[in-house]
């Protein structure tokens, strides 16, 4: 690899007035992350890129069932789990370790420590994701939703994590200033918290299960929180250092970030068990998460309006920043996530809503939406940091920003509103139960568009990135904005 | 924010805070179950399956059955699944179930299988929905079309041969469109009867097979759980019933593996009729099978469900 000096690094226009020490440092910070950050990238990438084709087979086939029905790892049911696992530890997990990582550093002012042992805990995580796939594929599925992937898997991933992590954990031993920001809250919160949820679903589902219906509410608890303390957060965190960073401007408030980050713990943590309305379970658990899922509209509302108000005048920059563009896009997902969430989880709409497709439109959007977006947006503004190169083709970010945005957005219409219908005649005992399931079929169709929107998009991001990865961006000062800046004084904040 | 004791305090305060209250105080208030007996300990339920279903719960894992199939049912104030009926079968047709699920009936399930999503129908009570001996010769004709004879249902003779069916199969279906109601009718076209064994065999392997409705069913064939071998001597007693284009070319038969026999032997295990004590059957009705026909006439249209007020929640 390069040595660290060696790297072209371009000033970047925010920090034009610091110092030269200033510069150098933060050349010397992006250089030791640079190996580490741009394998978990190109790992990400890889599982995004086979995602995606998985994607489209599994939207084929729940309205084709008939193909591959002879071959047993091709069927829907084996190959959905695989999906959603590649989606969530082989895209997800990977891209936002890669991307906290690099915030890390970056606002503890210190070079990251040990990238080697980073990088053999990257390929560590691959391979345990790889095993857990084939083991899925060969019929050795868990059971658990989010938790397919066997036992042994599990231990895999917990000690790459544990050689990934630590480091970046570390460097809040070496940081300076004393001020936390508020970025680091969540990824700090991210990092302790993702090992003790993983490790306390396998304790309590394999090593001293628990009994009947508490491993499926085990399982929902751990979904949940999967999404919103791991992939939640490391999402809002990155949010609130980009939309700042990009628009050169401070957060609105400290105070509302406080309240939204407590807030945001304390409501999110507590849902999941809504999946489970009207189930085999005590009411007060349900009811509970159901209330806890209303109340994370305190949170939403707190973090939004404090991206709002930094925004606030500056909303014509998502005109040329990529990063500004998809993160915004993220952010504003967010609020649209725990709308849905609320809508789906009350008791009255839930009667309709609940078992149908709905219910993946609730993840689909806070894992695409939501997370996804935001971590496109900070790759757009990492990556030329750590290669040194600009981004080729603003054509092709555009493409990509807009293909992901009519996917993703079609999708979740799809099956929000095919899970309306379907919802509606299963709860009509009048009608056969076929007809609740050919109701939602042109939904379904739909939302095999959505997903070959996903692959343009994705393939496009994967060329670009590619690309950066070879060497073979742009070599500019100048950061490359999706279109012409045309109004006078406006680079100074992009 | 200053310092970092706070913060990490306030982290690991939070999260515990959900840990303990979503999954330890649950696990302590429903995590040990007994199975419920009477007082003479003779009429105990839930018991453990059989070593076949077993095993057939292994492959509906391997296989992914539970993110189309729930297999619990929601009280009748919640929803309408108390008051559905199944698809397919004779008239009255099984319904899904009597009473809500309860976490007494998963006692023994490992992993269990709630499933968060109905692509198809739910299961909890799937292997109630079975014909029970005395029913088969009940099957009265009196509803059904002149063209489904109660024979049809019957498996036919082994040596059917399939060959000929493809002229079977197509004026079946319009003797089954002449029905004013159009699903679940005994099809005469060599559909063996609702739910029994050799019904879900064929189901598994050839979905959209069973009747004209069946056409818009999403759910995929699992054929890789089943053999095509050459006939060596006689038939197998095991072997499918196929017709059209499913069918094997003459001289050849499809018989199911053992993984195919234990999910069968699963879903067949599938019961939770049972009365339990706290889930309460609808319309309060005394504890009848699934299939009675004490649950009345199954005109859809009509539920038999009491006003929600006077079902308590769970208990």
């Amino acid at each position: 690899m390069t040595p660290a000096a060696d790297i072209p690094l371009k000033q970047p226009a925010i920090s034009a007035t610091a110092g030269d020490v200033e510069q150098y440092e933060r050349a010397l910070i992006d250089a030791s992350t640079r190996v580490p950050v741009l394998m978990f990238y190109a790992s990400a990438m890889v599982w995004l890129l086979l995602a995606t084709l998985l994607a489209v087979i599994v939207s084929f086939t729940t309205h084709s069932p008939d193909w591959f029905s002879d071959v047993s790892f091709l069927t829907w049911g084996r190959l959905r789990p695989v999906l959603m696992n590649v989606m969530v530890y082989g895209w997800a997990s990977m891209v936002g370790m890669g991307t906290a990582i690099w915030l890390m550093a970056r606002l503890c002012r210190t070079t990251l420590r040990h990238p080697l042992l980073i990088v053999a805990g990257t390929w560590f995580w691959n391979i345990g994701v790889a095993i857990g796939v084939t083991a899925i594929l060969m019929g050795y599925s868990t059971g658990y939703q989010w938790l397919e992937f066997p036992p042994y898997v599990a231990v895999i991933l917990l000690i790459a994590y544990a050689l990934i992590i630590s480091w970046a954990v570390l460097m809040f031993r070496f940081r300076r200033g004393e001020q936390i920001y508020i970025t680091q809250w969540y990824l700090l919160g991210a990092f302790l918290w993702f090992p003790w949820l993983y490790a306390a679903a396998q304790v309590m589902l394999f090593i001293v299960p628990v009994q009947g219906v508490m491993q499926a509410a085990v399982g929902w608890w751990y979904a949940n929180n999967l999404l919103f303390l791991w992939l939640g957060a490391i999402a809002l965190g990155t949010a609130y250092y980009m939309i700042p960073k990009v628009i050169g401007r401070p957060v609105y408030s400290y105070h509302l970030a406080t309240i939204g980050f407590w807030t945001y713990v304390l409501f999110s943590s507590w849902t999941g068990m809504q999946r489970g309305v009207d189930g085999p379970f005590p009411a007060w658990m349900i009811t509970a998460s159901i209330a806890a899922t209303i109340l994370t509209i305190i949170p939403v509302a707190t973090v939004g309006l404090n991206h709002h108000m930094t925004m606030q005048g500056y909303f014509p920059v998502m005109r040329y920043s990529p990063t500004l563009r998809f993160t915004v896009f993220g952010a504003m997902s967010y609020t649209v996530f725990s709308v849905i969430g609320i809508l789906i989880s009350l008791r009255s709409t839930a009667r309709y809503l609940h078992f149908t497709e709905a219910t993946f439109a609730y993840s689909q959007i806070g894992l695409y939406a939501f997370f996804t977006m935001i971590m496109f947006g900070s790759m757009y503004y990492i990556v030329p940091r750590l290669v040194g190169r600009e981004w080729r083709y603003a054509t092709l970010i555009k493409l990509h920003f807009w293909a992901s945005a009519y996917g993703i957005g079609l999708m979740s219409l799809m099956l929000v509103a095919g899970g309306i219908v379907q919802g509606t005649s299963q709860n009509d005992a009048s009608l056969s139960f076929i007809e609740s399931a050919s109701s939602v079929l042109p939904y379904l169709r739909g939302d095999t568009i959505a997903a070959l929107l996903l692959t343009v998009s994705h393939f496009i991001f994967a060329f670009h990135f590619g690309l950066m990865l070879f060497g073979l961006g742009r070599t500019s000062t100048v950061p490359t904005f999706l279109n012409p800046v045309e109004a006078e004084g406006s680079e100074t904040h992009l | 924010m200053k310092g970092l004791i706070p913060l990490f305090i306030g982290l690991f305060g939070t999260f515990t805070f959900s840990w303990v209250g979503l999954t330890v105080i649950p696990n302590v208030q429903i995590g040990a179950l007994n199975p419920q007996s009477d007082e003479e300990g003779t009429d105990i339920y839930p018991v453990p399956k059989s070593g076949m279903a077993q095993r057939g719960r292994s492959v509906y894992t391997a296989n992914g059955c539970f993110y189309c199939h729930t297999q619990q049912l929601r009280p009748d104030y919640a929803a309408a699944d108390l008051e559905r009926v199944r698809d397919a079968g004779i008239s009255p047709r099984a319904k899904w179930g009597e009473r809500r699920s309860a976490p007494r009936d998963y006692v023994f399930g490992a992993p269990v299988l709630l499933g968060e999503e109905r692509m198809g129908p739910d299961l909890a009570n799937i292997g109630k929905a079975a014909p029970g001996q005395e029913q088969e010769p009940a099957a009265a004709p009196g509803a059904s079309p002149p063209a489904a004879s109660p024979a049809a249902q019957q498996s036919p003779p082994p040596n059917a041969a399939p060959q000929k069916s493809p002229g079977g199969g197509a004026s079946a279906p319009a003797a089954a469109n002449l029905s004013p109601s159009p699903s679940g009718k005994p099809n005469p076209n060599g559909i063996p009867p609702a739910y029994s064994e050799a019904w879900h065999h064929r189901h598994l392997y050839s979905p959209r097979s069973m009747s004209r409705d069946n056409l818009d069913s999403t759910m995929p064939a699992y054929r890789f759980l089943y053999e095509k071998r050459r006939i060596s001597g006689e038939r197998s007693a095991e072997a499918l019933q196929l017709t059209g284009a499913d069918a094997p070319p003459a001289g050849w038969e499809v018989v199911p593996t053992y993984d195919a026999k234990c999910l069968v032997a699963y879903l067949m295990a599938q019961d939770q009729s049972h009365p339990l004590k706290e889930a309460k059957n609808v319309a309060g009705a005394a504890p009848a099978p699934a299939q009675s026909p004490a649950a009345g006439a199954p005109s859809p249209g009509a539920p038999a469900a009491a006003p929600a007020a006077q079902q308590p929640p769970k208990k």
